[in-house]
Order: C-alpha cells, then structure tokens, then sequence
C-alpha cells in the first residue's frame, strides 16, 4: 500500500440492553443460574424492605423526634450558634489547604485563628453570649461536633508527632514513636475509657473537663496517631530535590518546614485525611457509651420514649441513613480532590 | 596554580586539598580550586568523578572531611549562621530543575527574597518579573512549574537562583534532564549571564559551551582534578593522557 489508510472511525458497537444482559448475566449456564438465584434474592429482600417501609411501619418516632435526632435538646433559639461553629470548622480546612489557588498562606492561618476563637466563643459563651449546658448538645450536631472538632485538633498534633518522629533527636524521636505505636495498637474503646478516667487523675487539679470534653479528648488523641502515620507518608514521599533548593536559597530549617515540606506533604494526604475524617465520624457513635446523647444516644433515648417502645427499626434505619449520607457525601468529595490533582 | 584573571587578585572561591568520603569510599581525594570573580570554569569529566559532589561542597549541600573551603572569605565550617550567609550568597541550579510544584513561578522566584532577604512582596515581584524577563518566562509567571517544558523550568530555576542576587552560581549539569531541542534556550540564558560577569562553576558536557563561554576548563577523573587549562588548550593541546581519552569519548 502506498498510503497509510485513512484513519476511520471504531466498529459500532451494539449497546442495546439484551445484548448486555447476554454478554454479562447470562453469557455461562452457570452464571445464568447464578443471576437468577441471586436476582430472586435481592428482589426478595428489596420487596419486603419497602413493603415494611410502607406500610408496616410507623414513622411517627422519626417525625416527632426528628429536631431531637438533629439538634438535640439544645435551645431553638441559640441553635445558630452550632450552625455557625459548624460552618467555621468546615472551613478551616478550606481555608488552609484549599486547592492551589491560595495567594498567600498567611491569609489561611489567619483566618484559622480567628476561627478557633470564634469556635470557643460560640461553644463556651460568655462575653454577651448565655452559656448553654453542653448536657443539652445532642444528636447529629453533637456528632459533627465532635467528629470535626476532634480531626481539626488532632491535625496539628498528628504533624507534629509525624515530625517528631523523624527527628533527629533520638529522645524526641522514640517518645513519638512510642505514642503512635501504643495508640495505634489499642481498640478506640478503650482510648475512650481512659480518656474518661485516667484523663482526670493526669491532668492538674483545677483543670476540670467534663465527660464531653474527656470524651473529645480521646478522640483526638486516638486520630493523632493515625494523622501522624498518614503525614509522615507524605514527608517520606517528598522528594530530596525539594529540600535541596530550599536550602540553596539560603532559607533556614523552620522555613523549609513551613514553606516547602508541610504545604506538599499535606496537599498529598488530604484524600487520606478525608477517609480518616470519615472512619472518626463513625466512630462517634461509641460515645453513646458514655451516655452522651450524639446520634446513636438520642437514638436509644428516644427509644426509651413510652410512646414508642419497640420502634427499634425505624429509629436505627434512619440514624444509619444519616451516617451513611454524611459518609457517602464525604467520600465523593474526598474522591474530587484526588481526581482533580 | 596560575591566576587567569588578573585584575581581580582576590579568588572568591579557594578550596584546598579537599577530601571527602562516603563511607570507606573516597569520592574527593584532595581537590584544589580557586575561582576569580568573573570567572566561568567549567567541570567536565566522567559520570561517577565526583563533579557533583565537589561543586555541592561549595555551598555545604555536601560536608567533607579534609581541607578547606572558603567562598568570599567565609570558611565553610559546621557553623550554621555561617552555613546561611554562604547559601544566601551562591546560587545553584539543578539537573532536575527542583522548583516548587506547590507554587506558581512568580511565587518560585519571589519566596527566599520575601522570607530570606525580607524583601516587601511588591518589591520581591518587581524584581522577579525583570529577572523572568530576562530568561524569556514573563508570559509564564502565574503558571505552576508543571504546565512548563523541561526548558521553560530550567530558566525559571536561573531566575529563581538569580533573585537572591548571589554572587556566585553553581550548576550541576543543568541541560542533562532536557529534550536536546531546548538544551540551546537554557544555554543561550547561561551565555548571557557569563557575559554580564556572573562568577559561574558549571557542570557540564555541552563541548559548545564550554568552548564558547568557560574561562578554564577542569577535568576531573576519580575524585581528582586531572587537568586545567584555557578552553582552547583544553582541546587542542591537553597535557594529560586521561584528558586525551575523555575528549576522545565525547567529541
Ligand atoms: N550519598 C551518597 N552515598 C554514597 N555514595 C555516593 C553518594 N553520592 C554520590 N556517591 C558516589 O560518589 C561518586 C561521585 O558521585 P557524583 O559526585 O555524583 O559524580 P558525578 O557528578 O561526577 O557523576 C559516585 O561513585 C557515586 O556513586
Ligand atoms: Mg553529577
């Protein structure tokens, strides 16, 4: 042949669904028996779940309780306050690894600051605020709350204890490395009760936190470690070359920390970091142990309502309907930011 | 050694019987160099001679053991503040470009003079759109080092360098990592800064180049300086006989 054939167009492809369902369900008689018994099954169970939903039964617990499994018993007039501290949580992470398109990192950090403040103003009251009991925060905002108040506390300790371990300070080093190992290799659960009981006889005597604040606490020190893991991923992947031409430019050690190592290992880690956030806002529902009324604990006491003893089904569907939402939504989102890098 | 440059007496680099080691493995084995300012000496030799290692002493990326290193009277010693002035005062260009993907080539430029030289961020961006200019990046700078050719980041990297205003400039190869059709953009940028009298050590194997531009051409083999001599001596007439294989290999 003289010319190169002219480039034509690929095969039609025959997309119609007989065609799929033959080449996929049904293309070995094996697998065509196997899609029929488990098509049987998962017609079977999807029938009755929606059946029971529909008429069997009785979403009046949901609906009557519903600002209860939200918001708790927290005062409808001072409920902004949560909506506000919520909305400052989420954008602290925004605001301080958000995307490439961030000028100048300070502007960040000072936002990160003022948010904090913000955060314990609105939380703890005072100056012209009332302070609400934190007995009254409840349900799903108490979950968020604590699931985004204890992964942006233990952010920076996790850099830390990542940095620690590679230091060159061998007492430095060994003292983080046994923390993230000790905690590492113990169950969240009982992170939790020493949080609740060991937590007080450490700390000086004046410095009383309560049961949600212990409860928190352990939390972060539980997700600190698993933060600490995660960075340091992200520190070893960096490249040598990167330090090199910081320190050629004559620019001291806290700068290249600050200016060149963080700012890349944690763009690298944010999906990561997501995930963990994700795990952790599950993992909220054991604070229900502690009788502290976040989503599953509202849940088991509006369980406890005499109207509605029994309704277990209903309240546990829905509450894992909000746990699954939270999660899915999150997980998307986790799933943009590494598309997009 | 003979003194090439004899209106500047002073040499501005001086290292002296310098030996290093890796391990048991002794990469420089008492190199002496003394460079002039003005001067551009290049460092050819083979791959594995120790030409990184030696131009990387220069500004403590590499310690060494014996001998002496002094750039612009300051002894390189353990002493950090003395580490900071050194690097604050020699720029160095890379293979492997090492620009920060994280930042945009302006920001590139502009972040040791903001955070080292305490340059206003209005003055730092002035000064880095000239030097941008002057390597033929200007239309780039609100780019990210990854939407750049091989070449385009290269010259950012000698603007970047050139804006702590050093007086010296190392480069390690710097046109090695490149496609050969932008090799010629990062020299021509190199030529240029030889001619404005930019103090150069340069590690290469571009032969045009160190024909064209070096003052002094050292051959280093094992860890040694084997030969030193004028660009057109180098070439023409070298004395050692491990020079006369080199050149035989790369012309
Ligand atoms: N960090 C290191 N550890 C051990 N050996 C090294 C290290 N860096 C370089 N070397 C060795 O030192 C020698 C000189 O390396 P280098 O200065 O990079 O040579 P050149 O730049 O001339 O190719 C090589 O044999 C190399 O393997
Ligand atoms: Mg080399």
């Amino acid at each position: 042949m003289k010319n190169p054939p002219a480039s034509a167009p690929p095969p039609a492809i025959d997309r119609s669904p007989v065609r799929w369902l033959r080449q996929n369900l049904f293309n070995t008689w094996y697998n065509g028996i196997l899609t029929l018994i488990l098509g049987g099954f998962i017609l079977q169970v999807f029938v009755a779940g929606l059946t029971w939903i529909a008429t069997k039964a009785r979403w009046a617990v949901i609906s009557e309780n519903l600002p209860l499994l939200l918001v708790g018993r927290y005062p409808a007039e001072q409920s902004w306050r949560l909506w506000l501290v919520l909305l400052l949580a989420i954008g602290l992470p925004v605001s301080i690894w958000g995307g490439k398109r961030r000028r100048s990192p300070g502007v960040g950090w000072i936002y990160a600051f003022c948010a904090m403040i913000g955060i314990s103003w609105l939380l703890g009251g005072g100056f012209g605020l009332v302070p609400v009991e934190n007995s009254l925060w409840n349900g799903l905002l108490l979950t968020l709350l604590a699931a985004s108040l204890s992964t942006v506390l233990a952010f920076p300790l996790g850099v830390l204890l990542a940095l620690g371990r590679q230091s060159s300070l061998p007492i430095l080093r060994i003292a983080c490395t046994i923390y993230i190992e000790l905690v590492r290799g113990l169950p969240l659960i009982g992170i939790l009760f020493m949080a609740q009981f060991l937590l007080p006889l450490l700390l000086p005597g004046d410095w009383r936190l309560d049961r949600l604040a212990r409860a928190i606490a352990g939390l972060i020190l539980f997700n600190a470690a698993y933060l600490a893991e995660t960075v340091r991923g992200g520190l070893q992947s960096l490249p040598r070359g990167q330090i090199e031409a910081a320190k050629v430019l004559g620019l001291s050690a806290p700068l290249r920390l600050w200016l060149i190592v963080l700012p890349q290992a944690i763009r690298m880690v944010i999906p990561a970091i997501v995930g963990q956030f994700i795990s952790l806002f599950k993992d909220t529902s054991l604070l229900a142990l502690f009788a502290l009324a976040e989503l599953t604990g509202i849940a088991r006491s509006v369980l406890a309502q005499p109207d509605f003893i029994g309704r277990y089904a209903e309240v546990y569907l829905f509450i894992g309907l909000i746990y699954w939402i939270v999660c899915f939504t999150l997980s998307q989102v986790s799933r943009q930011l590494e598309v997009r890098d | 050694m003979q003194n090439t440059s004899p209106t500047n007496p002073a040499p501005i680099i001086v290292a002296q019987f310098v030996h290093k080691w890796y391990g048991q493995f002794n990469v420089l084995r008492g190199v002496s160099l003394s460079v002039y300012p003005g001067e551009v000496v290049v460092i050819m030799g083979p791959s594995g001679s120790g030409k990184s290692t030696l131009i990387r002493t220069f500004n403590a990326l590499e310690d060494y053991q014996q001998g002496t290193i002094t750039i612009d009277g300051i002894t390189i010693s353990d002493d950090i503040k003395h580490i900071d002035r050194i690097r604050q005062e020699v720029g160095m260009v890379f293979q492997q470009f090492n620009l920060f993907p994280h930042l945009t080539v302006l920001e590139n430029v502009t972040l040791a003079p903001m955070w080292v030289r305490k340059r206003s961020k209005a003055q730092a961006e002035a000064e880095a759109m000239q030097l941008l200019e002057r390597v033929g990046i200007l239309t780039q700078a609100r780019k990210y080092p990854g939407q750049l050719s091989g070449g385009q980041q290269q010259r950012v990297a000698i603007a970047r360098a050139l804006a702590m205003q050093p007086k010296i400039m190392l480069f390690d190869e710097p046109t090695s990592a490149l496609d050969p059709e932008m090799v010629r953009e990062v020299l021509e940028v190199m030529k240029s800064l030889a001619g404005s009298g930019m103090t150069m050590v340069v590690v290469t194997h571009e032969v045009g180049f160190a024909r064209e531009v070096a003052d002094r051409i050292v051959l280093m083999d094992s860890g040694l300086l084997v030969e030193e001599a004028n660009p057109i001596d180098f070439f023409q007439h070298p004395k050692e006989e491990r020079t006369r294989q080199f050149l035989a290999q790369i012309l």
